[in-house]
């Protein structure tokens, strides 16, 4: 034994010699063996199992390295040696030791491939062990014999043996394990933190050690580069989070608020970009181009100040009724000219117009129809009913509030859910107070709908006035009156919704149902201020088409009578040139229609602001500050602090999306304008919110709401684009302004496009493809299409719910069979406790009629049993 | 200048207002409703009787109601408290609760601060055991005297009476009375006196643990500085009972329920 020690010891020391010699060649090599077949690698991997077992399997390896083909029949000779004979193992490792010059050249690349397995760390591990089950059991108990010999005769090495290689790489394995299930574990966030940072300190501590040599080095580089590599990762997806505009502010409104008032700032962002994109496109292809190539300003009659007006155009009381010089600039449809080709790009200026128009719309299209579909995916379908208290409790909590106020007013309104869940179920069964119930909303949609009437009736007769009063002359009525109208739609638009939410009190909807009715009653509102706007509008358009009637008579009068008055009789003397401002001109309808949208956008924005400051702020500042010197608690009593109103606030945001698509042919800087007033409130608001306002009283998820807005926003962008078309279509542009003058329609532009700037056979193709004959068929397919997807999707939704369905009762049969199984094992178990015990009293008794009133008894409970199953599966 | 207010704000800009007029209205109908009936009514009354309101209402429990039965003095309280005039009493509604709390409680000592005409103090007399001494105090002489009828007429002791402002009367409440320990204060006196009254009481050494402190109207008409003390000071439990305001369906109003922990 002793003998057999020394001989081992030395072997150690002379393997771990050569070790360092081989390390550097092990990189040219380990390429050499990834190439061999799997055979021998799988040989080598059990060679290297055994081998981190200790120096048993060491031994076995070197000789099996002798030669390659031969090793495996060498081992099991070797396996066998052992459990027969030891020392007729050891004199032929003796052997072996002497020739290890021999070995080490045969056996030099596969040891280079272990080291570098060994460096790779855990999942060459792994492996390992998995290989290590399929060994045959043969081999298991002839390792371990080998194993337990080692063991008698270890010996600490100076340096780390393979033995404590292992043991650290265990460890090391054991703390990434630790790190990666360290969120899960019941600990206190202080443990955690300190156990993580210990773990990581120890892992990269001793992880660059298992490598050895170059192969060591550049495990650590590697390992550098991974840690590097997954830091940039995470810093990446920080940024991208820092980078989505407004996150951390929502996160904090929703943690307060709860998910309701969240989706209203949400659903601004998503807004906030669709306006980005729509001002990019009107700022870049109509507005920059027309500033920089078209003809400057003072240069023609359409782009200068009349004569009459120049006094004070420059006024801001003018200027802030968007006259003046912000009249006259790229400001406004009028400015621009109908110059085809413009600057030196020849930039096709009023085909750039037509397109860009007719692009905003289409991409809204497109976005909203997107989006909704994309929304439509998430809530499969099913029916909401079926497990109500289920969901109620499981599912009832915002796990977004970070607020300890909200999450007390969310515990309050679960509570009240339950108690109004049970009343329900109380209700539904008796329902005598239905019929109160349903008076009393069919009441108060009545009191609603004379809401609407009544001011709609006020609009239009306001409207009316105002009408008076322009053909009376504006100068002659004072601010009040000439802003009648825009005051009357804001102020109504502002209070009628909170009228609408006192009279919603009668109807006792659930507050996610009655955010809905509410949110269609105001829809319905403003739909029927901006139609009856719109219809004004119309009136005056026919207003200033027949003054251009006129006009244009005159203007040939006009230009007779300067030909007449300053040139005698020689006609061929150069033409006058008057100056563009004193040129008479027409009204321009189009820039009227601009200047009207725009002012009702900026009065919309100036009454959103002042209420949310005076409504909000001041009313928080009072009773905040007035509560140490009143005689009742303002806070918790009468003007309170308010709410977040979401349904108003959303509203305000789709119709005036609504309008700015509306305007925004006419007034190409709507979309700007709009970008900043988004800008604007959502700063704004976004601090009202934080400073000013209460959480609601019963908070509650805004799950499906999204889609709703949606919803809303695509029936508005349709209602907006059908009089924008209107006029596009019927309406021919004025003669003398904008880039559409000269024409019979706006969309002939296309037509003159074709004609002159494409090929001849460019233009024969598009009139063949735009005959009727061809694209009637066309869109009749493409409703059949249309027709045909809804169906099949209709039909999925169908399948996904009998899907739904036959889980259900799969569930139900499951649960009856196992309730059955355990039914019968409980009877087996009663009937073998019974026979037991009678066991002995028969033996000792030798009773017959005893027994057989036991059978009896059985199959008595067994017939009770099995029709109390019948029974409760009635019930079902 | 009103033609010059009538051009300047035109009918069409007044009309607009009309739904916020509405809103106000509907909203705040209970509010109106009590002010017709505290004040208005009350001012009515006062002018056309000649006598107080709490004398009125004496008159009326004394000829309406069987001497001798606290049951029947409460109903007809009840009655014209909401049928005639108001008065801010603590109501049937809210009564039950402060029942149930001594019920649960059977405290010995009672101090109920601010009795008004009575109704309180025979409606807790009511709800004790045997043994246990109520102490009662007003701080109008008037309202003393008919409150002292009412205890009388309701068929208790009528010497558990203490005219005298609560912040004067709690420091002297040992020595005077040779009182040890309170098990049970009721306030529903003056709203700003709650918090003051409640660190006295601290202060007096009273309090012992598991005494039960009941305030009453702390959401309306509100005592947040009280609430704000409760909440802050970590000596108590406590928890408010929801209910509306007596004799009013709409008003929200709350029972404070403190239970006195001590300093932990």
């Amino acid at each position: 034994r002793a003998k057999e020690k020394e001989r081992k010891k030395e072997r150690d020391r002379k393997r771990r010699r050569n070790v360092a010699r081989r390390a550097s060649s092990a990189r040219k090599e380990g390429k050499e063996l990834e190439d061999r077949p799997g055979r021998e690698e799988r040989r080598g991997r059990k060679k290297r199992d055994k081998e981190g077992k200790g120096k048993g399997g060491e031994d076995e390896r070197q000789e099996e390295v002798k030669n390659d083909t031969v090793a495996k029949t060498l081992k099991n000779f070797s396996n066998e040696n052992t459990r027969k004979l030891e020392q007729k193992e050891i004199e032929v490792v003796g052997e072996e030791d002497g020739d290890t010059e021999e070995k080490r050249k045969n056996g030099r690349s596969e040891k280079g491939g272990k080291r570098e397995d060994n460096g790779r760390g855990e999942t060459v591990e792994k492996k390992q062990k998995k290989k290590r089950v399929e060994t045959s059991a043969e081999h298991e108990s002839s390792e371990e014999e080998e194993d337990e010999e080692e063991k008698v005769g270890e010996e600490k090495p100076e340096v780390l043996s393979p033995e404590e290689l292992e043991k650290l790489k265990e460890e090391v394995d054991e703390r990434k394990k630790l790190i990666s299930t360290l969120r899960g574990k019941p600990w206190p966030m202080r443990k955690k933190l300190l156990t993580l940072r210990e773990s990581h300190e120890f892992v990269e501590k001793y992880e660059g050690a298992l490598g050895k040599g170059k192969s060591r080095k550049l495990y650590a580089y590697k390992v550098m580069m991974l840690k590097k590599w997954m830091k940039f990762q995470r810093d990446f997806e920080n940024f991208k989070t820092a980078c989505v505009p407004w996150e951390m502010k929502i996160k904090e409104i929703e943690s307060h608020f709860g998910s309701s008032v969240a989706s209203y700032f949400i659903f601004l962002r998503w807004m906030y970009g669709i306006n980005m994109i729509l001002f990019g496109l009107t700022f870049g292809l109509v507005m920059v181009p027309e500033a920089l190539m078209g003809r400057p300003y003072g240069s023609m009659p359409r782009k200068t100040v009349p004569r009459a007006d120049e006094a004070n155009a420059m006024d801001f009381a003018v200027l802030w009724d968007f006259g003046g010089y912000a009249q006259y600039s790229v400001l406004f449809y009028g400015y621009y000219n109908s110059q085809r080709a413009i600057g030196w790009l020849k930039f096709r200026m009023p085909l750039s117009y037509f397109l860009v128009g007719v692009g905003t719309v289409a991409y809204s299209y497109m976005v909203v129809i997107r989006t909704m579909a994309r929304n439509a995916n998430e809530d499969g379908g099913g029916d909401n009913n079926s497990f109500n208290f289920s969901w109620k409790m499981f599912t009832s909590w915002d796990y977004l509030i970070g607020n300890p106020e909200t999450a007390d007013n969310k515990f309050a309104s679960i509570t009240t859910s339950f108690k109004e869940a049970i009343l329900e179920e109380q209700e539904s069964r008796k329902d005598d107070n239905i019929h109160l119930t349903r008076f009393l909303r069919v009441l108060a949609n009545f009191l609603v709908l004379c809401c609407l009437a009544g001011s709609g009736y006020l609009i239009y007769f306001v409207v009316r006035r105002s009408q008076k009063f322009a053909l009376e002359g504006l100068e002659s009525h004072s601010w009040w009156e000439r802003n009648e109208v825009n005051m009357v739609m804001s102020l109504l638009g502002m209070f009628c919704p909170m009228l609408f939410d006192v009279i919603s009190a009668l109807e006792n909807y659930h507050p996610r149902i009655a955010l809905q009715w509410q949110l269609g009653r105001i829809f319905a509102l403003f739909l029927g201020n901006l139609y009856t706007f719109i219809i004004a509008l119309m009136d005056e358009i026919n207003l200033k088409r027949e003054e251009e009637e006129v006009l244009k008579l005159n203007m040939t009068i006009w230009e007779a009578s300067l030909y007449n008055g300053t040139l005698g009789v020689n006609s061929t003397a150069p033409p006058i040139t008057v100056h563009p401002a004193d040129i008479p001109r027409g009204p321009c309808w189009e820039t009227m229609v601009g200047q009207e949208f725009v002012r009702l956008i900026v009065s919309d924005t100036m009454t959103t602001y002042i209420t949310l400051l005076i409504g909000d702020f001041l009313r928080a500042v009072l009773v905040r500050f007035l509560n140490y010197c009143w005689c009742w608690d303002l806070e918790a009593g009468f003007p309170s602090y308010s709410e977040f109103d979401v349904s108003g606030n959303v509203l305000g945001l789709i119709f005036n999306q609504g309008m700015i698509w509306m305007g925004a042919f006419y007034a190409p800087c709507l979309p700007a304008l709009n970008v900043l007033r988004l800008h604007v409130s959502m700063y704004l608001q976004c601090w009202a919110v934080m400073c000013c306002n209460v959480p609601q009283e019963r908070v509650f998820k805004a799950s499906g709401s999204n889609n709703f807005y949606m919803a809303m926003l695509l029936v508005i962008l349709f209602l907006s684009t059908l009089p924008a078309i209107y006029t596009i279509v019927t309406i021919p542009p004025s003669f003398d302004c904008g880039p559409f003058s000269g024409k019979s329609r706006m969309f002939d532009v296309i037509q003159e496009t074709l004609e002159s700037d494409f090929p001849a056979w460019f233009g024969k193709v598009f009139s063949y493809a735009s005959n009727p004959g061809l694209v009637l068929p066309f869109l009749l397919l493409m409703v059949l299409a249309i027709y045909y997807l809804q169906s099949t999707s209709k039909s999925y939704k169908q399948a996904n719910l009998e899907l739904k369905k036959k889980l259900q009762t799969q569930n139900e049969e499951n649960k009856k069979k196992t309730k059955m199984a355990a039914l019968k094992a409980a009877m087996d178990l009663e009937e073998a406790q019974k026979a037991w015990s009678e066991a002995p009293r028969q033996q000792r008794n030798n009773n017959a009629s005893q027994q057989s009133y036991t059978g009896e008894k059985n199959t008595v409970t067994g017939h009770l049993v099995s029709s109390f199953v019948f029974v409760w599966y009635l019930k079902i | 200048m009103s033609c010059c207010i009538s051009t300047m704000v035109s009918g069409a800009i007044a009309l607009a207002f009309l739904p916020l007029v509405l809103t106000f209205i509907i909203r705040y109908r209970y509010y109106f409703v009590l002010f017709y009936r505290a004040v208005l009514v009350r001012m009515w009354y006062d002018c056309t009787t000649g006598l107080s309101r709490e004398e009125r209402a004496f008159q009326y429990v004394l000829t309406h109601a069987i001497p001798g039965d606290p049951e029947s003095i409460l109903e007809t309280f009840d009655l014209w408290c909401s049928k005639v005039e108001f008065i801010s009493n603590i109501g049937p509604k809210k009564g039950k609760i402060m029942d149930r709390i001594l019920s649960e409680h059977c405290p010995l000592t009672v101090l109920e601060l601010g009795s008004h005409c009575g109704y309180s103090t025979v409606r807790i007399a009511r709800a004790l055991p045997l043994g246990a001494r109520l102490y009662s105090v007003e701080m109008d002489a008037i309202n003393a005297a008919i409150a002292e009828k009412i205890i009388r007429l309701a068929g208790f002791d009528d010497d558990t009476l203490i005219v005298s402002p609560s912040d004067e009367v709690i420091p002297r409440l040992r020595a005077d009375y040779g009182l040890e320990r309170l098990d049970f204060v009721f306030m529903d006196h003056w709203k700003k006196c709650y918090r003051p009254d409640l660190q006295a009481l601290e202060g007096s050494g009273l309090l012992g643990k598991g005494s039960v402190v009941l305030a009453d109207n702390v959401l309306f008409p509100g005592a947040p500085n009280f609430l704000r003390h409760v909440r802050k000071s970590g000596l108590y439990e406590w928890k408010i009972h929801r209910a509306t305001l007596e004799y009013s369906k709409g008003i929200r109003d709350g029972m404070a329920e403190l239970v006195y922990q001590g300093i932990k």
